[in-house]
């Protein structure tokens, strides 16, 4: 989950009277952020990416102010008419279809600011944007820019001096060279790329990859463009109402920026209406609230409401991407009138509860072989595929592997307990013997496209084990267990002994194996002792 | 180097550094260990060059049909030699030998010949001489005297076997596989090395206050009796437990539960795909006509049934419970899961890449958040957790969503629990499920971590012998 960096003298100055430093941080759960660390000058928090308007300290105040009453109903974007234009060519259609964009003006910009800045523009990349993907945000400096611009696709040959660069790079160096070129070139898939020119016939942006160096964004800029170029106009305009409300909570004055070409408009990041029933809201929380506290409750959320007949109609903010439906404003009403203020209610059960057969079937199981003394082990589904084939000696051809797993012990689906049990035994060779263990537990073949299935695995360990000792337990765990009788027939398999293994049969049904395990796979598990054991399939057997 | 030998090892080469060239049988004898232990034990050594094992043949003979009788009646010659003298002057026609005789007279008449124990004169058979045992009818007596066949090579007088053998059917001869044991270089030195265990068995009094050893109790493992613990209080709050697989394909994991197909939560780096395998169905045609229409109305985009069909390890056990509900469609139901999920994390103190997360659901008309509130509460008072609280939060599938916060006295702090909400029409609708559905869950880990007060999740899953030994089965 993304993190914004709140410093208490900062956010003490935007809330606009004093808050105690407790409040704060007592407060902020509520709107749905998770503390992360906090020290004596900041606190960091951790918000959901479907709250993009919580990734500046802007934000956050924006929702603090209402929670704690110092400033309620929907805070207004105040956007005055620019007179400068972008312009779309058809040429991007195909690529990158969309442009929209916005004037900052007079505004100050201090080093956290831009910092607060920087790191929006990271987290509205990766979350709305999907990695650039979706849409890509380009903040300049206007007063470097001379209008209209141009949103054009060009070759790859195009030149021109990329933010972090000294020199002059070519479309095609500059996805080969630098960092953020390497880190998106894949989402450029045609021969030509998008880029924004001026008048000039400067190049100042080349999305979704770099601004240009011209452009650059200093604590000494005063005025700003933000350009947000998307695959989808929806997304790009939530992206553009974020940016908007947050500069202008850092000062500055909005101008808005015509956009002229194909299937493109001037966004107008007007606010939603929508209206919302009472009754919803009074059935989903199991209250009794009148109009007026369910409207304070949304103007609390930093919503407008009034009431419309016997409905509530409100006005959400563009940045407020997350609101679908009436059932979010449910919620709304619910954190605006306070959840720790919501007495618990226990509806009774009209039927009494009731355990799975397969549970109650292996809980059986489970108390059978700790009856015969063996310690219960949990091991994982997921696992790798050396001890599961390599030091087991055993075919492979059947393997179901993850994609991309992140850990070299957690690449394949298990289908044998067995090997689990053996490196649990080796990881206790300094423990006192005899060790007798078992597992319950899935496994995974092949199928329709994938076959599961439970298992038990029982394996023991000391000087004195034998193949005998350990067909005692398996009789002895179907007999007493399940009045099952099975019968063990002569059988080759490379984890155990030849001649020392069999199948494991009930009614001429194979069930499974056992045996003593080969002294090259005990070595291979770095084993001292001896050790026998079996696995057997209880799908099918004692649950369907 | 020295190696660790064990205790049967070292008794069977102890043995053959006393005795070479022996059958496994005879080490049984030697060394006083059960067949099954000298089998294994030479397996072991073998593997570690301490010994040689050579396969070889060896004869052995029994009685046939004819020396049986023979052991009997005597061999023919022997027969004759009664049959002289049981007639008057020891004297006989070699006819009436013949018919006395009948099939055996031509051998008995050569034999006695070679034994000196006849003359023929004249067509008559005089008796004469002594007539002690021959060789061949000791052996046949030895032969007799082993219920079993008598190895060839026990026979000393090989001259009489060879001669008996000639006699077609006194003799079955057969051979048999065995297997020969010797020790190598190595085995004699590691031998040597290898401490005499000193046995001392007297009777004394004994010291009776001294602590006794602890014997390990078998018992179920401590993240197992957590589960069962969770499972009895749900059933006890009258839910009825679900099963459901891993493997689930993206359709239930993912986009019946109202997540779009772009979101980072369904990429590679978070959820495990099971590779190049696709469900053959997914689901019916109307539940995917309704759930794909859903994604176009609410997140404005091409919704691929392709990408629905991926299969996944399943990140929750919620796409169990929204299958059972859209094919049951239940007005009223309490339901819960307990199951392994997956994340493809990095392994931590903190995260698992698989761990068990318990789901509860309770569908009604007049469902509501305080009462899932409430639930959750009776929940955690009955797993002995004393301080809860409720905090807003985000899920794509809830709304409104929260999450409950639990104070860990031992950290002395309030930590996250369970996540919930209620399910958002987007997600209900498109199934046909028309009551609200109250949906909570979270990882069983979390209170396993809090009930033995463990700070990294892996202990759980380490099965480290001296925890599971000695960590109480009731605290």
């Amino acid at each position: 989950m993304p993190v914004v960096t709140l410093y208490f003298n900062r956010i003490s100055k935007m809330l606009g009277r004093k808050v105690s430093k407790e409040k704060i941080i007592s407060t902020l759960p509520f709107l749905g952020l998770d503390i992360e660390e906090e020290t004596s000058d900041h606190i960091n928090v951790e918000y959901s990416p479907n709250r993009p308007d919580f990734s500046t300290d802007y934000g956050v105040v924006t929702g603090l102010q209402g929670l704690l009453e110092i400033k309620l109903g929907m805070p207004l974007l105040k956007i005055k008419k620019g007179k400068n234009t972008i312009k779309v060519d058809s040429s991007v259609g195909k690529i990158r279809p969309y442009v929209v964009a916005i004037e900052a003006i007079g505004g100050k910009l201090d080093d956290e600011t831009i910092r607060q800045i920087i790191t929006m523009q990271e987290d509205l990349h990766n979350g709305i944007g999907r990695r650039r993907k979706k849409v890509s945000i380009g903040i300049h400096d206007l007063d470097k820019i001379k209008f209209p611009l141009v949103y054009k696709a060009v070759e790859r040959t195009h030149r021109f001096v990329p933010l972090n660069s000294q020199n002059a790079m070519a479309i095609s160096e500059i996805l080969e060279k630098t960092e953020t070129g390497v880190t998106y070139k894949h989402l450029l898939e045609s021969n030509k790329v998008p880029i924004i020119m001026d008048l000039a016939g400067n190049t100042i942006s080349f999305p979704p990859i770099i601004n240009s160096k011209l452009t650059e964004v200093t604590s000494k800029s005063k005025n700003l463009l933000v350009e947000v170029t998307a695959n989808d106009k929806n997304a790009a305009d939530d992206v553009l109402a974020v940016v908007a409300y947050a500069l202008q909570n850092a000062g500055f004055k909005l101008h808005s920026v015509r956009i002229l070409g194909p299937r493109n408009s001037t966004p107008k990041l007007e606010s939603r209406k929508m209206l919302l029933d009472p009754v919803l809201v009074n059935g989903m929380l199991g209250l009794d609230l009148t109009l007026s506290i369910m409207i304070k409750s949304l103007r609390k959320n930093r919503l407008d409401a009034k009431v419309k007949g016997k409905q509530i109609l409100c006005l959400i903010p563009r940045y407020r991407t997350d609101i679908f439906g009436p059932i979010d404003l449910v919620e709304e009403v619910a954190l605006g009138y306070g959840i720790e203020k919501m007495e618990y209610t226990i509806p009774p059960a009209k039927s009494a509860g009731q355990k799975n057969k397969t549970t109650v079937a292996l809980e059986a199981v489970r108390d059978t072989m700790i009856g015969l003394g063996c310690l219960e082990v949990m091991n994982f589904g997921l696992v790798g595929k050396q001890t599961q084939y390599d030091m087991t000696k055993r075919d492979s051809s059947g393997i179901i592997s993850v994609a991309d797993s992140k850990s070299q012990e957690h690449q394949i689906l298990r289908d044998m307990i067995l090997p689990g049990l053996i490196d649990t035994l080796s990881r206790n060779i300094h423990e006192p013997y005899p060790q007798k263990i078992f597992e319950t537990g899935t496994v995974f073949h092949r199928g329709n496209p994938i076959h599961e299935e439970i298992h038990l695995a029982c394996a023991s360990a000391y000087n004195e084990v034998s193949y005998t000792e350990i067909k005692s337990v398996l009789q002895s765990l179907l007999k007493s267990g399940f009045d099952i009788a099975c019968t063990t027939k002569n059988s080759q398999n490379s984890l155990f002994i030849e001649g020392r293994t069999a199948d494991i049969l009930v009614n001429g049904k194979m069930i499974g194996t056992i045996g003593e395990l080969s002294p090259q796979v005990l070595d291979n598990f770095k084993m001292r002792v001896p050790v026998a054991g079996f696995e057997i399939k209880l799908t099918g057997l004692i649950f369907d | 180097m020295s190696q660790v030998l064990h205790p049967i090892e070292q008794k069977i080469l102890r043995s053959l550094l006393e005795k070479q060239n022996v059958t496994p049988e005879e080490l049984v004898e030697n060394t006083q260990l059960s067949i099954d232990q000298v089998r294994r034990g030479i397996e072991w050594l073998k593997f570690k060059d301490l010994i040689r094992v050579t396969e070889s043949e060896k004869s052995f003979v029994k009685l046939g049909a004819r020396g049986k009788e023979a052991l009997e009646k005597g061999l023919p010659e022997r027969q004759l030699v009664g049959y002289l003298k049981s007639i008057p002057v020891s004297s006989c026609e070699m006819n009436q030998a013949k018919d006395y005789l009948k099939n055996e007279f031509s051998p008995a008449i050569a034999n006695a010949k070679k034994n000196k124990w006849i003359e023929i004169y004249e067509n008559r058979i005089l008796l004469k001489g002594y007539h002690d045992a021959t060789s061949e009818e000791r052996i046949i007596k030895t032969i007799a005297s082993n219920p079993n066949a008598t190895a060839v090579d026990k026979i000393d007088d090989k001259e009489a076997l060879d001669s008996l053998k000639k006699r077609p059917g006194f003799l079955d001869f057969a051979s048999t596989k065995y297997t020969t044991v010797n020790i190598t270089e190595k085995g004699i030195s590691e031998a040597q090395n290898t401490s005499q265990v000193a046995d001392d068995s007297t009777k004394r009094a004994i010291d009776v206050e001294a602590p006794a050893p602890i014997a390990f109790a078998a018992k179920s493992h401590p993240l197992a009796d957590v589960i069962d613990e969770v499972r009895e209080i749900f059933v006890s709050l009258g839910f009825a437990e679900l099963v459901g697989n891993s493997a689930q394909s993206c359709f239930w994991n993912f986009d019946a539960l109202f997540i779009p197909q772009d979101h980072p939560a369904r990429e590679m780096q978070d959820t495990f795909y099971l590779k190049d395998m696709n469900a053959k169905s997914v689901a019916t045609p109307k539940q995917i006509k309704q759930v794909s229409m859903a994604h176009k109305n609410g997140w404005h985009y091409d919704w691929r049934v392709d990408a629905a069909k991926k299969m996944v390890l399943r990140t929750h056990t919620t796409c169990v419970t929204i299958r059972e509900l859209a094919d049951k469609k239940y007005d009223e139901a309490r339901l819960f899961s307990i199951g392994r999920v997956y994340r493809n994390e990095k392994v931590s103190y903190k995260h698992l890449v698989e761990f068990n997360q318990v789901e509860g659901v309770v569908v009604g008309q007049n469902v509501t958040l305080r009462d899932l509130m409430g639930l959750q509460m009776e929940f955690y008072r009955k797993m002995g957790i004393k301080k809860a609280k409720f905090w807003p939060t985000f899920f794509p599938y809830t709304e409104p969503s929260l999450q409950s916060m639990i104070y860990n006295e031992r950290l002395g702090k309030w930590v996250e629990l369970f996540g919930m909400g209620i399910f958002r029409p987007e997600v209900t609708r498109p199934l046909g499920i028309k009551n609200p559905v109250l949906a909570w869950g979270g990882g069983i880990e979390r209170i396993a971590m809090l009930r033995y007060g463990l700070d990294d999740v892996r202990e759980l899953y380490n099965n480290k012998f001296s925890w599971l030994r000695s960590v109480p089965k009731c605290q």
